[in-house]
């Protein structure tokens, strides 16, 4: 059986600066992948170069077992949804339009049906948003947005969730619950990317390590496997070492 | 249907329609010589000639050149995700201008069958488009800051290029460029008239039916792209079409600013900034804005004509200054 992500061996360089090379990973269903390194490392590279955005220079990138350049920009924003770093979203929209944006893949007609909206309904609900969803988005705070951009990624309703910092502008606690919300799409059947500098975050919520460094994927490992064997923290600062919370929690410190 | 925001969403499209049509009733009454409509209805001349070959030429004249206009303007604004872009900010209609200027000078009266002011227009504003689409592009991605970069050096360049021409031709050509230059309606014949109107509904419906699209991209490129939308065949659309409403209308107006930009701001702070209301609305409304702001111009200071494009500054400029006050 195909995994629902297969990234084989791709690279990527613009002009003779190198970004990624040989980077391979399958993702399957029910995961939860944190994307992790230092600044620079690619990461949102890889993120781009999966979303379709940007084509490999090198190798392949199969979803569900069909290359994504074979695949139709609406089908493939069927089954994945892609949350950019940057988006210009300080506009005159309101939350729910916003949100309803996610979902133009599913159909194209001018205006969406009662099921659209209540897709944008219930992914308001879980992104802790539907009270704000008459504000333009001029009015939110920086937390707030996110939460609703956030549910316009969840109002697509996509089998692989592809998310650059969604815990940016958050306060802790809608980190926590960001994260949470997300591990419940992967226990449901989704497979989620995101990309995080928050280790603790990761360990905590995420299934699975994978750090880039040095242009490639440096580790790639259950949580679990990396509590255990925890040289990857060097990758990111000699600074950080695994110690464990009262309740037995694997905790990163830094000294 | 049955969403509020639906019904408001339709109230004000039908509305603007509704102000559209009244407007094309109403403005041809208005003008310097008096018109007994009895008269013009039993055919008698001159209140006959007056009403339809001046005044409801002028009218129909104003009311799609402001369409297409404010919704080129709404058009820009969504793809380069600023809402001060129009076709000016990007030099498209300011080419139209320097080659409608140029075919002036050079007294091309017809060209391919077109008037010359037509085709100078048309071809000014290709090459600019084309110059700035070039500019922009950095390995096949057009880049929205750049082509404002380009737009507003060409913007500058053409205007030099205007004072140029101007500076040069003989003391008619001089006198038709400066005319031309105000930014006035005129009448016109109706084969070229109804051949506009024709390009602009046409254009209209095919950027109107992509307004979701467009939502997408005021947003951003990858946001679009990622959620189905094939944005490079899309902005090629935008932007041809946004080009050609602007430099069809600039050929028969002459350049008329401030429709573009003010007419879409108040719509998406007063009604929605979803471009299926704002880009209906911003057309009606605009088209309402012109010819109205013609149709003042013509009894204000009778027999004396002040251009449409001088009073849409007058009124636009003060008014978008004061809901930034008020709304921000």
């Amino acid at each position: 059986m195909n995994p629902l992500l297969r990234v084989h061996d791709i690279g990527w360089h613009i002009g003779d600066v190198r970004i990624l090379q040989h980077v391979s990973v399958d993702v399957a269903r029910g995961e939860f992948v944190a994307l992790m390194g230092r600044n620079g490392a690619g990461k949102s590279t890889l993120l781009d170069l999966v979303a379709g955005l940007r084509s490999p220079s090198e190798g392949v990138i199969a979803l569900e077992g069909r290359s994504i350049s074979e695949w139709s920009a609406r089908d493939l924003a069927r089954t994945m949804s892609h949350l950019p770093q940057m988006v210009h979203a300080e506009g005159a929209f309101s939350a729910e339009e916003l949100v309803l944006m996610g979902r133009y893949p599913h159909s194209g007609n001018w205006i969406e049906s009662a099921g659209d909206r209540q897709a944008a309904q219930r992914a308001m609900t879980r992104c802790g948003c539907l009270q704000f969803r008459q504000r333009r988005l001029s009015t939110l705070s920086g937390g707030e947005r996110q939460r609703v951009l956030l549910a316009a990624c969840l109002a697509q309703e996509p089998k692989l969730l592809l998310l650059d910092e969604p815990a940016t502008f958050l306060d802790i606690d809608q980190q926590l619950q960001c994260f949470s919300m997300l591990r419940e799409e992967a226990a449901r059947g989704a497979a989620c990317i995101a990309v995080t500098h928050d280790i603790n975050l990761a360990l905590t919520f995420c299934t699975r390590l994978l750090v880039l460094a040095e242009k490639t994927v440096a580790t790639d490992a259950s949580i679990e496997a990396a509590v255990e064997n925890p040289a990857w923290l060097s990758l990111f600062s000699p600074r950080l070492e695994v110690t464990r919370t009262p309740a037995g929690r694997p905790w990163i410190s830094y000294a | 249907m049955s969403h509020p925001e639906h019904r408001s969403a339709q109230r004000w499209i039908a509305g603007s329609a509704l102000a559209f049509g009244v407007a094309a009733v109403i403005l041809p009454l208005a003008g310097p010589a008096p018109l007994d409509l009895g008269r013009a209805w039993a055919g008698e001349e001159p209140d006959w000639s007056i009403l339809v070959y001046l005044r409801v030429s002028r009218t129909l004249l104003g009311l799609f050149g402001g369409a297409a206009l404010a919704l080129a303007g709404s058009l820009f604004q969504a793809m380069l995700r600023d809402a001060l872009a129009t076709p000016y900010t990007l030099g498209v209609s300011t080419g139209a201008s320097l080659g409608a200027v140029i075919a002036i000078a050079l007294g091309w009266h017809v060209v391919a069958g077109v008037p010359g002011v037509w085709a100078g227009a048309l071809a000014g504003a290709a090459v600019v488009l084309l110059l700035i689409v070039v500019a922009a592009t950095r390995q096949r991605q057009v880049s929205a800051l750049g082509l404002l970069l380009a737009g507003v050096a060409t913007n500058s360049v053409c205007s030099a290029l205007i004072l140029l021409v101007h500076g040069l031709a003989g003391m008619s050509d001089s006198f038709a460029i400066s005319r031309w230059l105000i930014g006035s309606l005129d009448s016109v014949e109706y084969p070229p008239l109804l051949a506009y109107i024709c390009v602009v509904v046409m254009l209209a419906a095919v950027i109107g039916r992509q307004a979701r699209q467009w939502n997408l991209l005021a947003v951003g490129e990858a946001w679009a792209a990622t959620r189905g939308a094939r944005v490079t065949p899309l902005l090629f659309a935008g932007y041809t079409s946004g080009s050609i409403l602007a430099a069809t209308t600039v050929a028969l107006t002459g350049p008329i600013g401030f429709i573009g930009l003010v007419v879409p701001h108040v719509v998406r702070t007063r009604v929605s900034a979803d471009d299926r209301v704002l880009m209906p609305c911003s057309f009606f409304l605009g088209g309402v804005l012109l010819a109205s702001c013609d149709a003042i111009g013509r009894v204000i200071l009778a027999p004396a004509e002040v251009p449409a494009g001088a009073i849409t500054a007058l009124i636009g400029g003060p008014y978008l200054v004061w809901l930034v006050r008020h709304r921000m």
